[in-house]
């Protein structure tokens, strides 16, 4: 396995845990920087988080996991969070979400063949008055109609082939 | 004091009792999953629902989240509410197998029961059920994951009461997985609990898991005999086999709580070598013979060589009214007083212990309530584990502790370190109690006991030793005040160290016995439940003493050293298999009632198959007989267990409430001796230079009765030798290095250990029962040793 954090990130985040009262705060950000870095969280970066904060590894794994922007297992290079929440639902999200699944011939949790996209629901994105909403990696795309869905793929795989 | 109306009763509470709890007093118990007595209401189960008809809340409520008020009426039977329990019920069901008959929790499964009381009995669900990969949490524990409810106690428990940090919950939602972060053992020694804390079969325990159902199992009120604590336990036994122990529940001492050496220390009981039928120079012979013997042989030695001929041995291990007959016995004989304890040293630290007053003396509820918290040569989690239990509850509620030790003393809690040598220890403790101001290394505590309310001075028989002890305990009086109380507590070896010390008074010790043994004046030795052999730390004096006797006579229940030696051997009962009284250290006597009766467990008999088909009126194994109905039967005293308690309780003062004790309920304080307490004299210690070997007891592997219990084996350490990191630099010693040990005579090689949490100087090694460190001996001043390094790791 690759290096997961390099010894420059190691040093800087060393600094922050010092500057905090309680190690526990920065849990995520320990794990989203070895996520920037690796794609994923592996167990070894679990256990290095863990080190780096004097924390058990359940301890940081307790937070890992119940945060579905941190991801336990491979991914694609780009993650797609539909939101499946009461504003998403009451306005067609299943439409989408349907739509989804068949053009990238996967179900929820899967990873299409080409290792371009990951499809995960997730919990309300907070964009409910532009719902149905989803998330592909940073960006936010609201008031999605299967149509919108289809230029959207179709540019943001133009952007990892790019 | 709130008084509220449920169900139409009227019931008047504490200040901040829950409804939930209000309506328990009156005998009403409305389901709940996630509120339970020791980790308190969280609201997340939502099955406790009762309606609050009037008052100042209204409407449908969970009830362990409201506090009880005046004017409150409630209903826990009203059609919403009933209604409204069995919605919650069914859907906390929905994920649950549905095979109640394969899982070792049935019969004594909250789930069964609420599930039952809710009213939920036909399932309407037929989707797809959750279901989830195992853990392999270790040797104690069970993990069965698809039963969960996700009512989070398991995790309230290890973590937030136990301090444990490797088991908790992962995930989120429907996907919630209560487990460690890999497979592995538990770390923490309280994980035990678990099991008694789980309401459902996820977490079982193994050792025990398809033995019995819960129906099945003869339980009774009982003590812990293995530490001196005294915590309320549970055993449960069936087909002649003590098989599990669980915790009662005493509120002065462990709670709801025990530790994994209680929990799992009982099949000393069920030992294959235990000596169960009574044997003359390894002749069984019956029971009336073997008394008859004992008294003749012991008669006729006094006639030939005089009433000091004869030695009696009691010890902390035997129960309270076992000892004390030991003393009648002596009486009868017109021999010197019974010796209670084979190590001098342990004994009279352990008459020291028994001076304190009662007012002074903290309970483990009184620590748990302490805002200070001072440790001085206490190793909590090797001499008493649960104490580490109650320091971790009383720094959640804000306390503070300190700790001054040579040993690198771990709790489950944040704490202050100062490492002291083992004589400093002695010099802080009568500075304190004379007043006298100490080193500038211990300002920060004395900063800390002028702050402190509700301060508790702690301290360990086996480093403190008597003269030590006596100061803390002078050192309590002295810092108690009509403002603030200052408690004290003196961790001791045994279970009933306390109460055997009390009848020792000023009796003669071990010292003065292996004396006349060496000059051959004692001819006869009767050991009652003791074992010198293993716990005199002069062996070879003893041994030298044991050749010079004509005969040896021991009461035993464990496959002992001496009980091999033995001309006489009388086997007795194991705890679990009778009644008495013991004396935890902080003086509160405790009755145990009969859990089973001895026999030779059938899983030996029948050796894995069927039981045997020949059919006999007697049980095998069925000799052993309770200590004191022995004692009493050779003393001529009716074998009556009340009356020896009353008798008891005349002769001493202090044990006046001896004979109201019940087994059930949290025991009696001892009364005050009418001496006043002896004062320490200022100590000059003289420095030194060579390393400084100290033995000390570990969690597991120095008890003695679960040194003998099986469910430990995986869990007991090997033999190793601690050092300070400065000392091994030193030498040139690196951690997993092996080095040789020389103390006196002794030359062993250990691999090392190091710490810079510990007094520098000081050589630690555990004190591990049937290995070879079993020779160095808790309880004795540190010696002089030499440690080199022999290979690397
Ligand atoms: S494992 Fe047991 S205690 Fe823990 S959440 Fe599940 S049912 Fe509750
Ligand atoms: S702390 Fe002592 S008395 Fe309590 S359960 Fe553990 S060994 Fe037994
Ligand atoms: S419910 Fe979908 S964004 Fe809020
Ligand atoms: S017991 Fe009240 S909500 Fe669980």
């Amino acid at each position: 396995m690759a290096e997961l954090l390099s010894a420059e990130e190691i040093i800087e985040l060393k600094g922050q845990i010092a500057a905090v009262h309680e190690p526990r705060e920065l849990i995520i950000e320990v794990l989203q920087a070895v996520q920037k870095s690796h794609g994923w969280v592996p167990d070894a970066g679990v256990k290095l988080a863990a080190e780096l904060l004097g924390l058990s590894p359940l301890q940081v794994d307790e937070v890992a996991t119940f945060y579905d922007k941190i991801y336990r297992s491979p991914v694609g290079r780009k993650v797609i969070h539909v939101c499946d929440s009461i504003c998403c639902w009451t306005r067609g999200t299943e439409l989408v979400y349907r739509h989804l699944q068949q053009v990238l011939g996967i179900v929820p949790g899967e990873t299409t063949s080409d290792g371009c996209f990951t499809l995960l629901p997730t919990c309300c994105l907070g964009a409910c008055d532009k719902s149905p909403a989803m998330r592909i990696g940073d960006r936010l795309y609201g008031e999605l109609t299967v149509e919108r869905v289809n230029t959207i793929l179709a540019d943001e795989r133009q952007e990892t082939e790019a | 004091m709130p008084t509220l109306i449920i169900d139409n009763q009227s019931v008047t509470v504490p200040e901040g009792t829950n409804v939930l709890e209000a309506a328990q007093q009156l005998g009403i118990v409305v389901p709940h999953f996630c509120y339970h007595e020791a980790l308190g209401a969280v609201g997340a189960c939502r099955l406790c629902a009762m309606l609050f008809i009037d008052g100042p809340v209204k409407g449908m409520q969970m009830s362990c989240m409201v506090e009880a008020k005046d004017g409150m009426v409630v209903s826990t039977e009203a059609p919403e509410a009933v209604a409204y329990r069995g919605q919650v019920i069914e859907w906390l069901m929905l994920n649950h197998p549905h095979d109640c008959p394969v899982c070792d929790e049935g019969g004594e499964c909250q789930l069964q029961d609420m599930t039952v009381a809710s009213g939920h009995s036909v399932r309407r669900y037929t989707g797809k059920k959750r279901t989830y990969l195992n853990q392999d949490l270790g040797p104690f524990i069970h993990h069965e994951m698809n039963r969960c409810i996700q009512c989070y106690r398991c995790v309230r428990t290890y973590q937030d009461y136990c301090g444990g940090t490797d088991y908790g919950v992962l995930g989120s939602n429907q996907r919630l997985y209560f487990g460690r972060f890999q497979d592995g053992p538990l770390e923490s020694p309280f994980a035990g609990n678990l099991i008694d804390l789980c309401p459902t079969g996820v977490l079982t325990n193994k050792p025990y898991r398809f033995t019995s159902r819960f129906w099945d199992l003869q339980e009774a009120p009982s003590v812990c005999p293995h530490c001196s604590l005294g915590c309320a336990t549970i055993p449960g036994a069936r087909f002649r086999e003590l098989q599990r122990v669980r915790s009662g529940n005493n509120p002065e001492i462990n709670g709801c709580f025990i530790c994994d050496r209680g929990r799992f220390g009982y099949d000393y009981v069920n030992h294959s070598d235990r000596p169960r039928t009574p044997l003359l120079h390894g002749e069984e012979i019956p029971w009336n013979e073997a008394l008859e013997t004992l008294l003749q042989r012991l008669t006729k030695l006094i006639e030939c060589h005089g009433s000091d001929s004869i030695a009696l041995l009691g010890s902390g291990r035997a129960s309270l009214e076992a000892n004390y007959l030991l003393q009648r016995l002596s009486e009868q004989l017109g021999s010197a007083a019974p010796v209670y304890g084979s190590h001098a040293g342990r004994d009279r630290a352990a008459r020291a212990a028994t001076t304190l007053p009662t007012e002074l003396s903290a309970s483990l509820a009184d620590v748990r309530n302490s805002d200070l918290i001072l440790l001085t040569g206490a190793d909590p989690l090797a001499e008493g584990p649960m104490l580490a239990l109650a320091i971790r509850q009383a720094v959640r509620n804000g306390g503070r502790v300190m700790i001054c030790d040579p040993r690198p003393v771990e709790l489950p809690c944040s704490t202050e370190y100062l490492a002291c040598q083992p004589q400093e220890l002695l010099q802080l403790l009568s500075a304190l109690s004379l007043g006298e101001t100490l080193p500038t290394k211990l300002q920060p505590l004395v900063e800390a006991l002028q702050l402190a309310q509700r301060p508790v001075l702690i301290g360990g028989g086996d480093l403190l030793g008597a003269e030590g002890t006596t100061a803390l305990l002078a050192a309590a009086q002295k810092l108690n005040s009509e403002d603030r109380s200052c408690l004290a507590m003196v961790l001791l070896p045994e279970a009933n160290s306390f109460g055997a010390a009390l009848l020792a008074a000023d009796g003669p010790d071990f010292e003065q016995l292996l004396a006349d043994m060496a000059s051959g004046r004692i001819k006869a030795l009767v050991c009652l439940e003791a074992d010198p052999l293993t716990d005199c730390p002069d062996r070879q004096q003893l041994l030298q003493g044991l050749e010079q006797l004509d005969f040896l006579a021991v009461f035993d229940h464990l496959p002992s050293l001496i009980a091999a030696k033995a001309d006489l051997l009388l086997p007795t009962t194991a705890l679990a298999e009778g009644a008495g009284t013991l004396i935890n250290n902080e003086g509160r006597m405790q009755a145990f009632a009969p859990v089973f009766s001895p026999g030779q467990p059938l899983r030996i008999t029948s050796q894995g198959n069927h039981p045997p088909r020949s059919f006999s009126t007697t049980t095998p194994g069925a000799l052993p007989c309770q200590a004191w109905a022995l004692l009493a039967k050779l003393c001529d005293l009716p074998v009556d267990l009340a009356k020896i308690r009353r008798e008891l309780a005349t002769q001493e003062p202090r044990l006046a409430g001896l004979p109201d004790l019940l087994a059930e309920g949290s025991g009696q304080r001892i009364q005050s001796a009418d001496k006043p307490l002896s004062q320490p004299h200022a100590l000059i210690t003289e420095q030194v230079d060579a390393l400084q070997l100290l033995a000390c007891e570990t969690l597991y592997g120095s008890e003695v009765l679960s040194a003998h219990s099986s469910p430990l084996d995986p869990v007991r350490p090997q033999p190793y030798l601690l050092l300070h990191e400065l000392d091994a630099d030193r030498l040139g010693i690196a951690a997993g290095d092996l080095v040789r040990l020389s103390a006196g005579e002794i030359q062993l090689t250990l691999p090392a250990q190091l710490s810079d949490r510990m007094a520098a100087g000081v050589v630690i090694v555990p004190h591990l029962r049937r290995t070879e460190l079993e020779s160095f001996y808790p309880g004795q001043p540190s010696q002089p040793c030499r440690v080199e390094k022999v290979s690397a790791l």
